[in-house]
């Protein structure tokens, strides 16, 4: 450990026995290795006695036994190089037992990444107990979620931010359990590209993150001018940069994951002031500016300009406005008259009125503003006021860097949404320069929120026959069920395959929003929901107890007394509570046909989940269990479930977004189908047992010629389900179907929905009426 | 008179939203029977009552409820001691002695009960009354008025299809902002500031049914606002626990309606 201890060199094969030896023996062939090693042996032999380099090698050795390769070996000498002078040996050889179990288990690109972040997690962690925690939750990350380790690694920095060795393994556990049996989104957790991740490791414990007010916001902002805003977390964003400032992107509305260092009633007050502004623009002025030739200077102060008419506006209607936004306007007079000061002074003028400020410049603005009061509907006084007051900051010769402009407050956006950049009038580079950030998010939001939407034209191959799928994408086998053989009239065991398929990753948002925008249906779900609150009791007549009288029953009784007659004892009235004790399970079918788009543009899977949303919805609020399955098939091999949400599953954002990411595509084996939802629904322990299926048409796959075979299978299925006390009921979307439907589960059990527009309000009619029987 | 305790004396005040004074004018001229539909609080009982003493007839109003059964509206036996007795229910008394008979709420009835008022809605306008074997005429003056809230109703709770067809409905919204502003006036004694604060303040609220609540603040819950103002309350604390408590337990909408709120104040 001290460096004065002589070397430990073993260079010559005459030196002793042992793991040393074997070891340099086995480096001495490798020519690529040997200069390295050679180093780290000097350097490690400085530090270390004979016996401790004697296990670091036995270490190394086994190392190399697990074909750890070059690259991970050289890694680990590095590591140990540049701890030697500062360690103890036990975290060296701790080190490399670790890296051997990631290796076994995860290969080697995932050792050598761990290696590489023991950097940052030395930093964060030391070389101590923490350290060692740091190793066995890399280990378990290896064991239970090989594809991750490499991913977790390369963000261990900021994944170790929140700094302790514990919110490390409380990180790793959560994104095992959220990832619980699928890969992507395990892969989709440690890559950081869950929001769950983030929120796991954000910075600090009181700083408000957009998650956390999402929900308050988009209630708030509503509440505000009656129109649901769209609101999006922004992606990126590191530390170095200045904080970013929200964002308009056509109708949506982007803020940032935090507001670094604003923290508590702080933080939530700051999001509620950006809300407001951003909806504010969509409100009440949506402009749309064109670009032409105007200077960047001039875009940032039509920017302004247009920020203090909204506001204007908005605190005509809404005087309490003010204090929501005032508070950031801090900007006070005097010092150095930066083009960027001059901006904010003038923001703070033209928002306070009562402000002094006597700079030239700003008491123009403050003029042109005043004078232009009467015009304040019409967003071209905007443009026209902030040319002007451009032009003359511009003479005044004063700084401004677009490369580094933000605007100030803090709560306003960026303006990016004010402008049009026709495509036939492209802005100067100087203009984009202003824009620069905002667009390259904007850019890769956009990409990610097309793929994560499953666009139908560009994220799925050509659907349908013979399409070549690579075992591990056609998902993992969970079931093998018999089918009915129609023309021998015999059940094939075994004949179909059942895979477990993850939906690709969406937003829950898109569900969300489809909700909101269809908030008359939501309504009048509500009140089917209000019909049948838990708690109500129903009133029976003609009890034998009960807590009143049941006038009726006495009159009869007092005539049968006077007539002579034997009276019916039953007088009383009394209650029970109504004891909901039902289970259901929706099936959904997603075959090619869904994709189908109807007049107004959705196409009929979008038109499913709605109806799915909507019923969720009331089915949670009732606390009544249910589950949530998507179907299609590609051959009897390859029938596709895909859960969406488990029965004992709380209905959250995670099952919104995987019925978010549903897709259209492949054929319908219902009868598989039916026998997997039996089979899920055993499980259930509630006397009564719904299942109902979303489908648009008669079963077909594209092994089977004659569609018959699949209709009598089902017909089969569902008369099982019924044995085992199942209540299966069909709906069917279009005419297509009708035929088919009501053979298979009954004419009784089937619900024709000619209209498709008209599922949401039709499928949970239909619960509800089931439900009450 | 039978029903004088029924007659209205002095006259209901009410601020009239659009054309329902002449169209239940109309409706009773010719004695259709009427639906009155909308939210809860916005003045259809208020509505009905300003009618009977603008009309000169007696109102007899009920309440449906859950446990309503036919013989609650029609009448039943009693028993006295010299034998039973039939006691005309509060709907044949109407329908007997010419009242307007005002059933609030309709939907919440079982549907068995609703039916007895269709031969008395249509054309034959008659009130049989099966267990005292008699078939009641209408008065020339009976009418029936039904309220009806769209927003409770669900499949359990509907009204029956060939009970909806029955009746000339009229709608009541939420008042005009001047019009609600007039009403609270005088209604609660606030001055015209403090009515168009809580007139922007429901908007608020209302602009979250659907979206966290399931109804707006209702002009009855301004007006309970505005007395609670006038009781010393500061403001702030009467929306509170005049509006904001009561219209929701859910805390984020609670935190974001007050937030919404705050911003309508000066
Ligand atoms: N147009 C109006 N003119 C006068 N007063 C009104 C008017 N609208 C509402 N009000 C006031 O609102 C209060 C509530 O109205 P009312 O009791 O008639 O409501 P409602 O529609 O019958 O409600 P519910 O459906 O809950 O019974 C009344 O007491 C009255 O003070
Ligand atoms: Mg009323």
């Amino acid at each position: 450990m001290s460096a004065a201890k002589p070397p430990v060199a073993f260079r010559g094969l005459s030196e002793p026995e042992g793991d040393t030896r074997r070891l340099h023996l086995l480096m001495r062939q490798r020519d690529n290795l040997w200069p390295l090693f050679v180093n780290t042996w000097d350097t490690l032999s400085r530090h270390f006695d004979a016996a401790e380099c004697e296990a670091w090698a036995g270490a190394v050795l086994a190392l190399a036994n697990v074909n750890a390769g070059p690259s991970c070996l050289i890694a680990y000498w590095e590591a140990c190089s540049n701890a030697a002078s500062t360690s103890e040996i036990a975290p060296l050889l701790g080190a490399a037992q670790a890296t051997t179990e990631i290796c076994r288990q995860a290969g080697a690109q995932a050792a050598s990444a761990s290696l590489k972040a023991l950097g940052p997690a030395r930093r964060f962690l030391g070389h101590g107990a923490a350290l060692s925690r740091w190793w066995r939750a890399m280990e378990t990350l290896a064991r239970q979620a090989p594809e991750s380790v490499a991913p977790t690694a390369g963000s261990m920095g900021d994944i170790l931010a929140p700094g302790t060795v514990q919110d490390f393994e409380n990180f790793i556990a959560a994104g095992l359990r959220a990832g619980a049996g699928d890969h992507k989104r395990r892969l989709a957790f440690f890559s950081l590209q869950d929001e769950l991740a983030r929120r796991t490791i954000a910075r600090n414990p009181a700083d408000i993150c957009f998650p956390d007010v999402e929900a308050g916001l988009k209630a708030f902002t509503t509440a505000l001018w009656g129109k649901a805003p769209r609101l999006r977390r922004m992606a990126g964003g590191g530390n170095d940069k200045p904080q970013r400032r929200s964002s308009i992107a056509g109708p949506l509305i982007r803020l940032p994951e935090v507001y670094r260092g604003v923290q508590g009633d702080a933080g939530r007050a700051l999001f509620r002031a950006a809300a407001a502004h951003a909806q504010a623009h969509l409100v009440l002025g949506h402009a749309r500016f064109t670009i032409g030739t105007l200077k960047p200077l001039q875009v940032a102060l039509v920017n302004l300009i247009e920020d203090a008419r909204v506001e204007t506006l908005a605190m005509r209607g809404l005087p309490g406005l003010r204090r929501l936004w005032a508070p950031y306007h801090i900007a006070a007079p005097g010092g150095v008259a930066t083009a960027p000061v001059l901006l904010a002074r003038l923001a703070r003028a033209l928002f306070d009125p009562t402000c002094n400020d006597d700079d030239g410049f700003v008491a123009k603005g403050r003029a042109l503003f005043a004078a232009a009061l009467p015009r304040i509907e019409d967003s071209a006084i905007s443009r026209e006021i902030g040319m002007l007051l451009g032009n003359d900051l511009g003479q005044m010769r004063v700084q401004f860097n677009a490369k580094t402009y933000v605007v100030e407050p803090m709560y306003r956006d960026d303006g990016l949404g004010l402008w049009d950049f026709g495509d036939n009038a492209p802005p100067s580079d100087e203009v984009l320069e202003l824009f620069v950030d905002a667009m390259r998010i904007d850019r890769q939001e956009n990409a990610d929120s097309d793929r994560q939407q499953g666009d139908p034209d560009t994220a799925e191959p050509e659907p349908g026959r013979g399409r070549p799928a690579a075992p591990d994408e056609r998902g993992t086998i969970i079931a093998r069920y018999p089918e009915w053989d129609r023309t021998h009239g015999v059940e094939r065991p075994d004949w179909t395959v059942v895979r477990e398929v993850a939906a690709p990753p969406a937003d829950a948002r898109a569900v969300d929003e489809a909700l909101d925008r269809s908030s008359a249906l939501r309504h009048r779900v509500q009140q089917l929901v209000r019909g049948v609150r838990i708690g109500r009791a129903v009133r029976l007549k003609r009890q034998h107890d009960g807590y009143d009288l049941d006038v009726d029953a006495m009159l009869d009784a007092g005539i049968a007394l006077r007539s002579g007659q034997e009276p019916d004892p039953r007088v009383f009235r009394s209650s029970k509570p109504v004891h909901r004790d039902l289970s259901a399970l929706l099936l959904i079918d997603t075959s090619e046909s869904t994709r189908d788009r109807l007049p107004s543009g959705a196409t009929i899977l979008d038109v499913e989940r709605l109806a799915v949303a909507l019923l969720s919805e009331a089915m949670d609020q009732l606390g009544d269990p249910f589950g949530l399955l998507a179907f299609a098939s590609d051959g009897r091999d390859d029938v596709r479930i895909t859960t969406v949400k488990h029965f004992d599953e709380p209905y959250d954002r995670d099952c919104r977004a995987r019925l978010a990411g549903l897709v259209s595509g492949l054929s319908t084996r219902l009868g598989t189908a039916l026998r997997h939802a039996g089979h899920v629904m055993a499980t259930t322990t509630t006397s009564r047992k719904l299942l109902i299926v979303l489908t648009d048409g008669e079963p077909s796959d594209i092994d089977v010629a004659d569609p018959l075979d699949l209709v009598e299978d089902a017909r089969r299925a569902a008369i099982n389900l019924h044995m085992n006390g199942i209540d299966a009921y069909g709906v069917v979307l279009g005419n297509a179907g009708a035929a088919a439907a009501a053979r298979i589960f009954g004419r009784g059990n089937t619900m024709l929905v000619h209209q498709i527009n008209d599922l949401p309000t039709r499928l949970s009619e239909l619960y509800f009426r089931l439900a009450r029987r | 008179m039978l029903l004088d305790a029924y007659r209205i004396t002095s006259e209901p005040y009410y601020q009239p939203q659009g054309a329902e004074i002449s169209t239940f004018t109309a409706a009773y001229h010719e004695r259709l029977p009427v639906m009155l539909k909308g939210p809860t609080g916005c003045g259809k009982t208020r509505f009905v009552e300003h009618m009977a003493w603008r009309l000169g007839k007696p109102l007899i109003t009920v309440a449906a409820h859950e446990d309503m059964t036919a013989a609650d509206l029609a009448g039943r036996y009693l028993l006295e001691p010299v034998g039973t007795i039939w006691h005309d229910g509060p709907l044949t008394q109407a329908v007997r002695h010419g009242a307007i008979c005002y059933l609030d709420e309709i939907v919440e009835a079982r549907q068995d009960t609703t039916v007895v008022i269709h031969p008395l809605t249509d054309a034959r306008r008659i009130l049989p009354l099966e267990k005292h074997n008699e078939i009641v005429p209408a008065h020339a003056d009976f009418q029936l008025t039904i309220s009806y809230n769209p927003g409770y109703q669900s499949a359990v709770k509907d009204l029956k299809e060939s009970t909806k067809q029955r009746f000339v409905a009229i709608d009541f919204g939420y008042p005009q902002p001047a019009t609600e502003s007039a009403i609270i006036i005088r209604e609660s004694g606030a001055d015209s500031d403090l009515a168009a604060v809580l007139v922007a303040i429901a908007q608020r609220s209302r602009n979250l049914q659907g979206h966290g609540l399931d109804e707006g603040a209702s002009t009855r819950m301004l007006i309970h606002t505005g007395r609670m103002v006038r009781a010393g309350l500061p403001l702030e604390t009467a929306v509170q626990s005049a509006i904001v408590l009561p219209i929701t337990d859910n805390p984020d909408i609670r935190a974001a309606l007050s937030d919404a709120i705050a911003a309508c104040l000066p």
